[in-house]
């Protein structure tokens, strides 16, 4: 079942929805009539290699997976590397339990998917393509097989001549969140043991099988045939000037319309509550930008604009590109907690950062629910959190801090009720109360 | 080598058996670049050169520059999970691990940083937060001679108490002896308290050496700790024949020279016969006997001589002793400083108690009322005699708390016995008659303060709080210092501190002249019995070092330098549902024993001294010395905090310690498979064991199971190493940096071998790590029994193993070497060394001679041999 895709209004380019109709099965007719793989035989016909990956990287184009990586630099460390055999892997793992957005995008146009995908193979030199999707999205599963045979019947891909013996292979992958993070998903794909790997190197010098491989998520993918067929000019006229494009977000909580949108990069997160979102029910007490490992924005926090820098600066992280709206029966610390046990649950166990002092961070937190909170818990918390974090291995680690460090940073006083007066704002929460006890 | 190949390529005939194995070891020589380019690296603000390819890891790790690892396996590639080799490189915000992360030109490397080592010691910490099992018993680290404690109660636990009280004279010769005067500081930190109540630790080598004192009764000789040494001819004297002396002599004479101690007394024993009472040490059952066993190592005894009277050091010296313990102790009680202190009635505690020790009672002691002031066992042994003899009324005075109190276990035996006890009060003035003969004591409250350098409240006077006790007589038991007068005549460079005490080193014991070593309360000050003994057995050793030529300063700073004692990790409790309650010593009823000398504990029967020891959590780690995570939990002082206030009665728990304690798991031993141990409490989750058994030996038994902080690197579904492709091999016990995956130390009873089944393929021979059985002209078979294996992991891991390549050289060389001597082999022998193809194209008939001839390959082919 997926969500519903919300209007953005005029104002609000679609590029990666463009094409997308719901309620309809999509099929590479209809696509095509709509512009789908004229990117690409623009690129293989009239095109370079080289010409192509220079409009990538002049339309400035990120990884929408979260880290923000330029994609142009990503395809040219790759293209540089001596070893002649290079893979590209669409990550459409989507770990987020709540998330749909990256799977909405695979149901609803996944040619855009499949002809990014054999884009920056063609960019790369590769002549396999690994479409990841989780084995809990069996339908955008089927859609993209589905295109990948239209696509071979076509000729576009999987012919026998040059650069049209690309094989795009559709995988369905199980696992646990951590099978999201990149070097993950390539080990499982691998059929080895899901535990992420050190970078540097980075897969695009060293992934799968140990060649240099493009890891991209399907975001970015879906956005590079829009790119190709307008050029790198238009995309830098969408969204901010610094981080230009568009890109999907889901909205979710205590938000009047529920939904699936794409914004322009840029767009303060205000904007999109209240504009696609139809405004909050109730009152607004947070919102959770990115998932398990993003971080909670405060009511008056809601100005930062969607940029990867700015998300990261106050606290929160791309991620997923969930916002989660919450009201006042919410208790922030409960939430952050839960959030980061689940990172723990889910974490692969290979380092002792993760496998052990997320687990603390989350015992930490759990403290503060039931009030057994010793005086220097709080301090302990952030020593432990940036501890965690510069030891890190991979982003579930590195991030795993993120909802408790912002609710310590924006929602102090919520802190103080659970251990010092003993009481639960919002009332989920039933908290020892030293206080009471003392003086009983 | 490119010279011969084309050579051998085009010769028509077989090539000659050298040839062949050339070429094997040609092709199956790693084709690595013999040089990689270099370049510069800067690590820790010196310049090095890495070549390329080289991790930061592999780089320092050459040069020497040590960086903590626990996951790294040297045979793979950086794993990464332990997160411990982390650096800081120059322009990176967050640090990357060296042992994945190559070396590149120009980096500026820094492996010791405030951040760095924070990092590192969270992450031991977080590993000891869910590191349920133990290091070094914390009983064994507190006992100031670091008996086995564990080792003991173990022979205890199977009624083998000869061997328990010889696994106590390794470190204490004296366990009956100790088992009645030790204040047990052992048993303060227990871990079985964490269960329910500490072992009866003391009460336990009581009951061992008590059997062995009974067996000695009936002519069988004590257990020796160890192998008595051939005589050295090397003469020690030892004055003082008091627990410190007598240790000395007993480790000395062990050691093989010949020892005479001096004593000032008629008998031996110092402070064991002269202060401690009989009913609390019978003098001559135990003491005596036990001492026996140090005379019979050939150890003589000169009584009634006293140093500084009857002989000096020069006297000794000049007498050809090659070497001099002073071991006097400390016999000069401290005065009180206050005014009536030489009256009539106030009398030295020690004189007292020397008196009532040899059985008399002190003159006109009966009937009288006693005030003790003091509160150490000198305090506590005036206390109990006096009302043993008779006095009416006896009040012990301490001007501390009672729990401050060195001897305050017996507080509560003292009072049941009739005394009484005023803490916090100290005495101002003795109170006289005009013929100056005492009539009672003022004393004046104390308050108190603050924490003095022991820990514990320093008392403070409050103003008008003072009070009088009556009483006839004083008894000044509050401290003692040594003897010191024997100094000024014949003992030129031998100095004294300015605490007054002998001068000798910590760790070597000598004074300021060759020769002359000090060890116990003369030279610490009075302290207890297991104190002293500990000064003796390490003095012994510094003079056995001595007389060997070894050069003494550099023992010390070797001592110094070394890695400080650790105290217990900090690590989880140990949580068990069942509770045995400790099992006590009985005593007789106050009333019975207040006018008796006689012992007043009744001593354990042999099921209580079994069960009890059975209590015993045998927290000693097989893995100890080999563990890294050991070495560097001290190394990053995630242990705990040294500097514990003596004698407090205030013992820390570990896990308070812990920033990060949490729930923790509890794992299940697995000691099903034959040859490895697995402890998955102790396991890190480091995963170079399932990394070594799937990438270099192939067998892939162990995986990581189950998702997040369940995590654990064990077999499939955690069952039995039985169940797994297992093929004994030992990898992965040998890479595993803690005891969770060990080599089984095993009991070997004894070995059928059936000899006529016995086909001599020697894999027996080839397995055994002990020689046990090896190949002799007849193939003998040893039928020995092996009651303690010793096993030896680093002596096992630098066992040379047989490479393929180290195969194929071998049997050349012995090829060669067999050719040479003209010896005839069937030519099958050498059919599984060279591989098809690779061993030219000829197959030699099996007779002589033919070895030239071309032959059609057939079966596969064979390296050529030519016969001369």
């Amino acid at each position: 079942m997926s969500l519903p895709i919300l209007d953005g209004g005029k104002d609000w380019p679609q590029v990666l929805l463009a094409r997308a109709t719901e309620g309809k099965l999509p099929d590479i007719e209809a696509a095509e009539a709509k512009g789908a793989w004229e990117a690409f035989r623009k690129a293989t016909g009239e095109l370079s290699p080289e010409v192509v990956l220079h409009t990538i990287a002049e339309s400035g184009l990120r990884g929408r997976g979260g880290a923000g990586y330029p994609t142009g630099a990503k395809w040219r460390d790759c293209v540089t590397q001596p070893d002649p055999v290079h893979y590209v892997v669409a990550n459409g793992f989507e770990a987020d339990p709540g998330a749909q957005v990256d799977r909405t995008l695979m149901e609803l146009d996944p040619q855009a998917v499949v002809e990014g995908t054999a884009i920056a193979a063609w960019v790369v030199g590769a002549e396999q393509a690994i479409i990841a999707v989780s084995s809990s999205a069996p339908v955008a599963a089927e859609r993209l097989r589905v295109a990948v045979e239209e696509a071979e019947a076509r000729g576009y891909v999987g012919g026998d001549a040059d650069w049209r013996s690309l094989r795009i292979e559709v995988r369905e992958v199980t696992g646990s969140f951590v099978v999201g993070e990149e070097t993950v998903l390539l080990r499982a794909l691998e059929g080895q043991r899901a535990q992420p790997d050190q970078r540097p190197p980075h897969p695009s010098r060293s992934g799968l099988w140990g060649k240099p491989t493009v890891v991209n998520n399907v975001k970015t993918l879906a956005a590079v045939p829009w790119i190709v067929a307008h050029g790198a000019g238009a995309y830098t006229s969408l969204g901010s000037a610094e981080t230009p494009g568009t890109t999907l977000v889901q909205l979710g909580g205590v938000v009047r319309k529920p939904g699936v949108v794409e914004v322009p990069l840029g767009t303060t997160v205000r904007q999109i509550l209240d504009g696609p979102g139809g405004s909050v029910q109730g009152s607004l007490k947070a919102v959770l930008v990115g998932g398990p490992t993003g971080g909670f924005l405060p009511p008056d926090g809601l100005d930062t604009p969607l940029t990867y820098e700015d998300l990261g600066q106050a606290g929160a992280v791309a991620g997923s590109g969930t916002l989660l709206a919450l009201d006042e029966s919410a208790c922030l610390v409960e939430v952050a907690t839960l959030m980061t046990r689940y990172l723990n649950d889910n974490a692969c166990g290979k380092t002792i950062p993760c496998r052990i002092g997320t687990r603390r961070l989350a015992e930490l937190g759990a403290g503060f629910c039931s009030g057994h909170v010793r005086p220097r818990d709080a301090e302990l918390l952030s020593e432990l959190a940036a501890d965690v974090h510069d030891a890190a291995l991979c982003g579930l680690e590195k991030d795993a801090a993120n909802p408790l460090l912002s609710v310590m940073r924006y929602f102090a006083p919520e802190f103080e009720a659970h251990s010092v007066r003993g009481e639960c704002p919002a009332g989920v929460c039933q908290p020892l109360s030293l206080a009471g006890a003392a003086s009983s | 080598m490119t010279d011969t190949l084309p050579e051998i390529i085009h010769q028509p005939s077989s090539p000659s058996p050298d040839e062949a194995t050339e070429r094997l070891l040609t092709t199956q020589s790693p084709q690595r670049r013999q040089v990689s380019p270099e370049f510069a690296v800067e690590i820790d603000g010196r310049q090095y050169t890495a070549r390329e390819g080289q991790t930061i890891l592999d780089v320092c790790r050459d040069v020497g520059i040590e960086v903590p690892t626990l996951c790294y396996e040297p045979k793979l590639p950086g794993f990464g999970a332990c997160r411990m080799c982390v650096v800081e490189v120059e322009g990176e915000d967050t640090p990357p691990i060296s042992c994945s992360r190559d070396a590149e030109e120009g980096m500026v490397v820094r492996t010791q940083t405030p951040r760095l080592r924070e990092i590192r010691k969270t992450n031991l910490e977080l590993i000891f937060s869910d590191h349920n099992a133990y290091c070094l018993p914390p009983c064994q680290n507190k006992c100031p001679s670091h008996i086995d404690i564990p080792g003991f109660l173990k022979a205890n636990t199977e009624g083998d108490f000869v061997e328990s009280t010889r696994v106590f004279k390794r470190t204490i010769p004296f366990p009956s002896v100790l088992g009645r005067v030790c204040p047990a500081p052992c048993e303060d930190h227990c871990r079985r308290d964490e269960v329910e109540e500490a072992i009866a630790i003391r009460d336990s080598h009581r009951y061992a050496g008590d059997q062995v004192l009974k067996a000695q009764a009936e002519g069988v000789a004590p257990p020796l700790p160890f192998d008595q040494q051939p005589s050295t001819g090397k003469r020690v004297a030892v004055i003082g024949s008091g627990p410190s002396g007598m240790s000395a002599a007993y480790y000395l004479a062990l050691s093989g020279h010949e020892v005479t101690v001096m004593e000032r007394d008629p008998d031996p024993g110092g402070m064991l016969r002269y202060g401690i009472p009989e009913y609390r040490l019978p003098k001559e059952r135990i003491l005596a006997a036990e001492y026996q066993g140090v005379w019979d190592l050939g150890v003589q005894l000169v009584t009634g001589v006293e140093l500084g009277t009857d002989f000096s050091i020069d006297d000794l010296q000049n007498e050809g002793y090659d070497a001099v313990l002073v071991a006097i102790g400390c016999y000069d009680t401290n005065k009180l400083g206050i005014p009536g202190e030489d009256a009539d009635g106030v009398i030295d505690g020690l004189e007292y108690l020397r008196i009532a020790t040899l059985g008399l009672p002190y003159p006109d002691h009966k009937g009288k009322r006693v005030v003790v002031i003091g509160g150490g066992f000198t305090s506590m042994d005036c206390s109990r005699t006096s009302v043993r003899q008779g006095c009416t009324e006896v009040t012990l005075v301490y001007r501390r708390d009672m729990k401050d109190m060195p001897a305050a276990d017996e507080v509560h035996e003292m009072l049941e016995e009739g005394a009484r006890a005023i803490f916090q009060a100290s005495p101002t003035r003795v109170v006289v008659d005009k013929h100056d003969k005492v009539t009672g004591v003022e004393f004046q409250r104390m308050a108190l303060g603050e924490p003095d350098a022991s820990g514990r409240r320093r008392p403070q006077p409050v103003e008008g709080t003072e009070f009088i006790i009556d009483c006839d007589r004083v008894l000044l038991a509050i401290g003692q210092g040594p003897q010191l007068g024997w100094l000024e005549n014949g003992a030129e460079g031998i100095e004294k501190t300015k605490r007054w005490r002998l001068d000798a080193d910590a760790v070597t014991f000598g004074t300021g002249r060759a020769g002359v070593f000090g060890a116990g309360d003369v030279r610490t000050g009075a302290a207890t019995v297991v104190e002293a003994i500990a000064e003796g057995r390490r003095a012994s050793y510094a003079i056995d070092a001595y007389l060997q030529g070894q050069d003494l300063e550099e023992i010390r700073t070797r001592q110094t330098l070394a890695e400080p004692q650790p105290e217990f990790l900090s690590i989880v409790p140990y949580t068990d549902e069942v509770k045995h309650p400790r099992i006590r010593l009985r005593a007789m009823p106050a009333e019975e024993r207040n006018d008796s000398y006689i012992e007043y504990e009744i001593p354990y029967t042999a099921q209580e001294a079994m069960a009890e020891s059975a209590r015993c959590l045998q927290c000693t780690c097989e893995a100890i010395g080999y563990c890294d995570l050991r070495r560097q939990g001290i190394e990053y002082g995630t242990t705990l905090q040294t500097l514990e206030p003596k004698r407090t009665g205030i013992s820390f728990r570990s896990v308070s310690e812990n920033r990060f304690t949490g729930y923790n798991h509890d794992y299940i031993r697995d000691d099903s498979h034959a040859f490895i141990l697995r402890e998955p409490s102790r396991c890190i989750d480091c995963g170079r064991c399932a990394n070594v058994c799937r990438e270099v030996v192939g067998a892939a038994c162990y995986d990581f199971m189950r998702t997040g902080f369940d995590t654990l690197v064990t077999t499939p579904l955690d069952m039995s190493l039985n169940t797994t492709p297992c093929v004994s091999c030992g990898r992965c016990a040998e890479t595993c940096p803690t005891g969770a995956l060990m080599p089984k130390p095993r009991v070997l009873e004894q070995y059928d071998v059936d000899e006529s089944r016995c086909i001599l393929c020697g894999i027996c021979v080839d397995a055994c790590p002990y020689d046990a059985l090896r190949c002799g002209p007849d193939f003998e078979l040893a039928h020995e029994s092996r009651a303690e294996p010793q096993i030896d992991l680093l002596a096992i891991a630098d066992i040379e193993r047989d490479s393929e390549l180290s195969y194929v050289r071998k049997e050349r060389d012995w090829l060669s070497q067999a050719q040479a001597g003209g010896r005839d082999f069937p030519q099958e022998r050498l059919l599984p060394v060279l591989p098809a193809g690779l061993a030219g194209n000829g197959k030699t008939s099996t007779g002589n001679g033919a070895g030239d001839t071309p032959a059609g390959g057939a079966g596969g082919g064979a390296a050529s041999i030519h016969h001369k």
